[in-house]
């Protein structure tokens, strides 16, 4: 392994060349430059799935931390900004509530502002909690403007992109070459294991090549070659929960004149409809359960509710909804979809494979020796990843009173994972969330569902009844106030855009 | 329709120590229209969180929130300022290391939607920042408290305060009279329990029963309200813990310095806290150490002798009885962390103020992550345990035990220099990690490390040497910032 006092580089072998496969060899490159081989190993015959249109806010610390340019990352994804996901119907057939990258008001004397906006709702003297949010009321304005850095209400939230996840593959493939990640055009036919170890050794191509490495990145995808066909890592599977498993997906022409910064999200009688405005044209797709409705009805029932003129028939995709045991074994870790998939009801599928990469390169083996302690360090992390989107998934579909199909009936009376129950518990009886600072959906994401979706707490904090109503009114009056006057003074999404014409693409 | 809960009509205070002191403040700000009771429980000389000269940062924005300014306890508690712990022998033989409080954040991080949304993974090996600015300064003992504003030099700074105990517990008690905090001394002699396994009432000296919707007990290690509960139970720290007695000198001469000391000596530890009422010195001794001898190395005058057993309530919330401080969890007072626990206990409460009836839920929230708190305190604890120098401090049983968690961040550490992020943590991963650096634990290099270019290091320790110098030039030194606030 070693030459002289200088250990040779680890020899890392990316397999697959979508979006996880690329955003991995890119970052290993350029984050362990030094420590590293990074060779990708992509077949044009086969093709990626693309997920993840929409992106979380976390999304910006990648991309910068890898030096990427925003204005070019934008212009070469079609990329528009995001503050958050219009969610339609879920709670309640007419019902909707923004989801937004930013919080509701400030607490007052150690007391959450949900608790004071209750107290007021009871009253009869607060308008929807939006209204008290710059996420949101700029984003259903159509507004734009990077949030201030300071502790000022313009930086209550931040911002995500909306791009086409087809392109964003090849821009990073594009980086990833540039700064030295070996690429090899291939289909693997073979893949060599240790006989005692059962190790990855080598990946065999089709024209007879082969490709060894010390450490295999497994981005194939739903196919999971070396992760679940290889090794067998055992699956598991979260389809009585989240029972969607498949999705139609078809772009269309703008209708309006204005871009969304949000993300729509519309429940739909087996499922739900996303909605993702782009630079030049509309994604869409339908997400649905197979169980409860056919992929022909699936698909027809997508031509019919896009807005805008359909670019493209309806392409069909494939999953199930679960992770991997574990999704680091042997020498081989799983990014993406081959390690696990949730659905993108809250858009995480990039942020997944971005916090697997991130723990990857944090536990990266030294002196090219894996550590099962590292390993199994690696699969706590993942695993406290996943359980939590996934309890926050679930919330989704059971807080719901509709019962106008069998697909919401089923999701409505389900019985939902332990860890969720008692969240909820606690939430309805006493309008608090249960705390943690580690992993993704904090306090704000919770109380955000939890009241778009009706799920109202028994009780509130006893604190609330303290102040004078007139005095809490005048308080929240001034709130949404300030807010209106701050969505005032921003320009409009597309108009800011355009003033910023660097991150615009070439109108196709 | 969610409907506000209904407000406790009474609670009581067990114990009128600085923990119940202040409890009592919180709950009477929180709920002014409440009757809060203090009885004043004869003091435990065993409640090390009531006799603690000093607590950690989390203390000082706790006091903010309650209204208690810096400039009060430095005025009338006989208040200063610690920026640094030196720890000396516990890498080895000779060793010294120094801890400084705070952390370097990056500015992007501290917006709100920062706090609200996080910033990524919170166990980012952010690296160690290139030096200390609270050792800088308390090396050249220059030091005012930071005007706060993210452009001042001293901005990422953090400080522990030192007081009198005494003092600070009677500026307390008026403070708590001041909110009209009702006060009743006497020892607890009797509790009337309820029927669903809470407490209905008190007896205290010759006194008729004392009825209350919440009690809060902070009667130290003996938790006089809790322990009467019959589903209380108390989980034993002593296969972790090697400490079994603590030797309190008398205060020495009065010193004015911004770092305190924590010695490891044959027997366990000696901890030196530079006040401005004197030197407090602990002397900390494994079981079976040969008193007589040890006094001799206390150093100063000895004033008592406290034996104990470490460890902590099971569920420090049961039925409507709430234990804080000692009575949550008791152990040696090491890097003084027993004030701290207690306070953010306190300020757990706060968060999940019970209505006149506690929820079996909103319980259940605060003693999973009350038990954390206490667990993590532990486990730093057990950090210094592990040090190098200090393996002949293990139990007559052997080595001890260590949690996962404990083991995990040990393991990385040593190996990769990372350490995870844990909830519930008293520091944040910077500052523990400083603290394991101080106590002599060798650090690994972690991949990112090894593969970042060396000039990035030296230009950022350029950029440090040249902000502590400025700092240097415009920090007064401490005594003339404290005269000046003394004489004005």
């Amino acid at each position: 392994m070693t030459t002289g006092d200088q250990p040779s580089p680890t020899r890392i072998v990316v397999l697959g060349g979508g979006t996880a496969g690329w955003m991995s060899a890119a970052a290993l490159q350029k984050l362990l430059g030094p420590l590293v081989e990074v060779h990708l190993v992509e077949s044009q015959d086969i093709g990626i799935v693309g997920v993840g249109e929409a992106t979380l806010p976390h999304i910006r610390g990648f991309v910068e931390r890898l030096g990427i340019d925003e204005a070019a990352f934008m212009k070469a994804t079609h990329a528009t900004y995001k503050l958050g996901i219009d969610f339609r119907d879920f709670g309640r057939i007419g019902e909707s509530y923004v989801h937004p990258f930013g919080s509701f008001g400030e607490e007052v004397a150690g007391v959450g502002f949900h608790h004071y906006w209750l107290e007021m709702q009871r009253l009869g003297r607060a308008a929807p909690i939006g209204a008290y949010s710059l996420a949101v009321e700029a984003g259903l304005a159509n507004k734009f403007r990077p949030p201030a850095e300071d502790q000022s209400l313009a930086s209550t939230y931040g911002y995500a992109y909306q791009f086409d996840a087809t392109l964003f593959g090849p821009f990073m493939r594009e980086y990833g070459l540039g700064i030295g990640v070996v690429r090899t055009e291939g289909k693997v036919v073979e893949v060599r294991q240790d006989p005692e170890t059962g190790d990855v050794t080598a990946l065999v191509l089709e024209d007879g090549r082969e490709i060894s490495g010390d450490l295999f990145v497994d981005c194939s995808g739903f196919r999971s070659l070396l992760l679940g066909q290889t090794l067998g890592e055992a699956w598991e599977d979260w389809s009585p929960w989240l029972p969607c498993d498949r999705a139609a997906a078809m772009p269309c022409v703008h209708v309006t004149e204005e871009i969304e910064p949000y993300t729509r999200a519309t429940a739909r009688p087996a499922g739900w409809q996303w909605r993702i405005p782009l630079q030049h044209r509309i994604g869409n797709g339908y997400v649905f359960s197979s169980a409860f409705i056919s992929e022909d009805e699936a698909c027809a029932a997508l031509v019919a509710n896009v807005e805008g003129e359909p670019l493209a028939e309806p392409r069909l995709l494939r999953f199930r909804a679960g992770r991997r045991k574990r999704s680091w074994s042997h020498n081989v870790i799983g990014v993406g979809l081959s390690s696990g998939f949730l659905e993108p009801l809250e858009s995480t599928s990039i942020y997944l494979a971005q916090m697997a990469i991130t723990y990857l390169i944090e536990l990266f083996p030294l002196e090219g020796r894996i550590d099962p302690r590292d390993r199994d360090e690696f699969n706590r992390l993942i695993d406290m990843e996943y359980d939590r989107v996934r309890d926050f998934l679930i919330l989704h579909y059971h807080a719901t009173v509709r019962d106008d199909s069998e697909f919401w009936n089923h999701v409505r009376t389900m019985e939902v994972p332990d860890t969720l129950a008692g969240k909820m518990a606690l939430w309805r009886a006493t309008g608090r969330v249960e705390k943690y600072a580690d992993g993704l959906f904090y306090d704000a994401s919770w109380i955000a569902v939890y009241l778009g979706q009706g799920v109202m707490p028994e009780r509130h904090d006893p604190r609330t009844a303290l102040p004078n109503p007139d005095q809490l009114a005048r308080a929240l009056d001034s709130l949404r106030d300030a807010i209106r006057r701050e969505v005032e003074a921003m320009p409009g999404h597309r108009e800011y855009l355009v003033s910023r014409a660097e991150r615009l693409a070439e109108v196709p | 329709m969610s409907a506000p809960r209904e407000m406790p009509g009474r609670i009581v205070v067990a114990g009128a120590g600085q923990v119940g002191a202040l409890a009592a403040i919180a709950l009477r700000r929180a709920l002014p229209r409440c009757e809060i009771l203090v009885v004043g429980t004869p003091p435990d000389p065993a409640a090390f969180a009531d006799r603690a000269p000093t607590a950690l940062p989390f203390t000082n924005r706790l006091h903010d929130r309650l209204g208690i300014t810096e400039e009060r306890l430095v005025r009338e508690a006989g208040g200063s300022h610690r920026l640094v712990v030196r720890y000396l022998g516990w890498g080895g033989e000779g060793h010294a290391g120094v801890a400084p409080y705070g952390a370097a954040v990056d500015p992007k991080l501290k917006t709100r939607f920062a706090r609200d949304w996080g910033g990524g993974p919170r166990n980012a090996s952010t690296g160690a920042p290139p030096g200390s600015l609270g050792e800088v300064l308390a090396a050249a003992g220059r030091f005012q408290p930071p005007a706060v504003g993210p452009d001042s030099p001293l901005a990422a700074l953090d400080y522990a305060l030192r007081w009198n105990p005494g003092a600070y517990r009677d500026l307390l008690v008026r403070e708590a009279l001041r909110l009209g905090v009702q006060h009743q001394p006497g020892a607890i002699i009797a509790v009337e329990l309820r029927a669903d396994g809470g407490m209905a009432a008190i007896g205290v000296g010759g006194g008729g029963p004392i009825a209350a919707d919440l009690f809060v007990d902070c009667s130290g290690p003996q938790a006089m309200l809790l322990s009467r509960l019959p589903e209380a139970r108390r989980l034993s720290w002593q296969g972790a813990l090697p400490i079994r007695g603590i030797q309190f000198g008398r205060p020495g001469a009065p010193v004015l310095g911004l770092s305190d000391n924590v010695v490891l000596t044959p027997v366990g530890w000696r901890s030196e806290l530079g006040g401005r009422d004197g030197v407090h010195l602990a002397l900390a001794m494994v079981e079976g150490t040969d008193e007589p001898a040890a006094r001799a190395a206390l150093g100063a005058e000895f004033a008592d002798l406290v034996p104990f057993e470490p460890g902590r309530a099971e569920r420090p919330w049961v039925g409507n009885v709430v234990a804080l401080g000692d009575a949550a969890a008791s152990f040696e007072p090491l890097a003084w962390l027993n004030l701290d626990l207690a306070h953010r206990q306190l300020a757990l409460l706060l968060e999940l103020l019970p209505g006149r009836e506690p929820d079996p839920r909103e319980r259940a929230e605060f003693n999973r992550r009350a038990a954390m708190m206490a667990d993590r305190a532990r486990d730093v604890l057990g950090a210094h345990y592990a040090a190098p120098g200090a393996a002949h401090l293990a139990t007559p049983g052997g080595p001890l035990a260590r949690s996962p968690e404990l083991d995990l961040a040990l393991d990385q550490y040593h190996r990769r220099g990372r350490l995870p992020f844990f909830e519930e943590m008293p520091f944040a991963v910077q500052e523990f990690s400083a603290l394991l650096e101080a106590l002599g634990h060798p650090a690994g290099i972690g991949a990112l490390s090894l593969s970042t270019d060396p000039r990035e290091g030296e230009a950022e320790r350029r950029r440090f040497e040249t902000a502590a110098h400025a700092a240097l030039n415009v920090v007064p030194p401490y005594r003339e910032w404290l005269e000046r606030v003394l004489g004005g």
